[in-house]
């Protein structure tokens, strides 16, 4: 088994297979995956929030779903992965706090439109979102492995599945 | 333009005195709702760089019981009050006037998770109390949502709020320590200005 990869926030890593990535504590962030079915090839990117163009400079792609995305592929494309046989697993987007009267403020709410947007953007670029885990209150903790293709998610109180 | 350049030693030092001003009062608050001593540290005012927010107050995975509320208007700003889970759970006993280790847990968590928003309320409510009365501003706050999770998921949203603007967010820091309690308890209040408003903030104490 390889030593785990951790991918903190807004990093982007990809590798050839055997690897595991891991993102701990996900809370409004999207933890998403995109691997090559056949030779196991993956990348696993930290987003923070949907939309580069909101911001004045984008020093990491990684941050934004809207940069993240294509780079991603950009990278897997480097280590010879084949667009048909790409495939993404999501994790993430929660609302930490309820805020009553406050849900369409647009900071609590970021958890969900980053999930929008790194959805949009998968569909875009043409990759097919097999399975995610995305949304609710609680934060989540996800790990990846090029073995089993498996997006393994903890949440904290309900446990452990795997996606 | 680097957000971090462009706070001075100055600043920084106004910034951390707000900090104390308002942390002294919510110990006090805390102090008089549990009728015991609670001591307070030096607060901490720092840039910190967004990336590693997540795990500047310890391991991501920590499990904290954290309260937030919100200030907004001529100045708008969230306040947390983080305590770790285990310690939330002595912390609400102390004003829950009855045993409730009897209880189902649901029914636990439920009388627990109003306790620590009342607590949090307390206490973020007297931070900004504090600093309406050296500002002169009106602030409205919002009513406390709790949340139970790992530290860096909390973190995260944090990370995101600052993350719009630029590469490093700003934190003020205040451990607050409860006595006469078997245990060690602790707490922690973070200030956590919403970009931009620091000015406004820094402008009202003239040294900006």
């Amino acid at each position: 088994m390889a030593q785990p990869i951790h991918v903190g926030m807004a990093d982007l890593v990809v590798s050839r297979h055997p690897a595991t990535l891991i993102t701990l504590g996900l809370g409004s962030c999207i933890g998403l995956v995109i691997f090559d079915q056949v030779s196991k090839t993956a990348g696993m990117v930290h987003i923070m929030l949907p939309d580069s163009r909101e911001a004045h400079n984008i020093p990491k792609p990684g941050k934004f779903a809207d940069t993240a995305v294509p780079f991603l592929l950009d990278e897997l494309y480097k280590l010879g992965a084949i667009k048909a046989q790409l495939r993404a697993k999501m994790a993430g987007g929660a609302q930490m706090f309820a805020m009553p009267g406050k849900s369409d403020n647009a900071i609590f709410a970021v958890g969900n439109r980053n999930i929008e947007a790194t959805t949009k953007m998968l569909s875009v670029a043409g990759i097919r979102l097999m399975s995610s885990d995305t949304g609710g209150s609680k934060g989540r903790s996800v790990e990846f492995s090029t073995e089993t293709l498996k997006f393994t998610v903890k949440t904290l109180g309900t446990g452990t599945k795997e996606i | 333009m680097d957000y971090n350049a462009k706070f001075t030693n100055i600043h920084m030092d106004a910034i951390r005195e707000v900090g104390n001003i308002g942390t002294g009062n919510a110990a006090t608050a805390l102090s008089r709702l549990l009728e015991r001593v609670v001591n307070m540290d030096v607060p901490v005012a720092e840039m910190v760089p967004i990336y590693d927010v997540a795990t500047h107050y310890g391991s991501p995975e920590m499990s904290v019981c954290a309260v937030l509320v919100r200030t907004e208007g001529e100045f708008s700003c969230s306040l947390i009050f983080m305590i770790d889970e285990e310690k939330a759970a002595i912390m609400t006993d102390l004003i829950i006037p009855m045993d409730i280790s009897g209880m189902d847990e649901a029914a636990r968590m439920q009388i627990r998770d109003s306790a620590i928003a009342e607590q949090g309320n307390i206490i973020l409510g007297a931070f900004l109390n504090a600093l309406s009365k050296i500002t002169g501003w009106t602030l409205p706050t919002t009513t406390p949502a709790v949340a139970r999770d790992m530290l860096g998921s909390i973190m995260d949203l944090v990370a995101s709020m600052f993350g719009v603007i630029g590469e490093s967010a700003m934190l003020v820091k205040t451990s607050l320590h409860i006595k006469d309690v078997d245990e060690e308890l602790a707490g922690t209040v973070i200030m956590i200005p919403d970009p931009g408003s620091l000015e406004c903030l820094l402008a009202k104490l003239g040294v900006l």
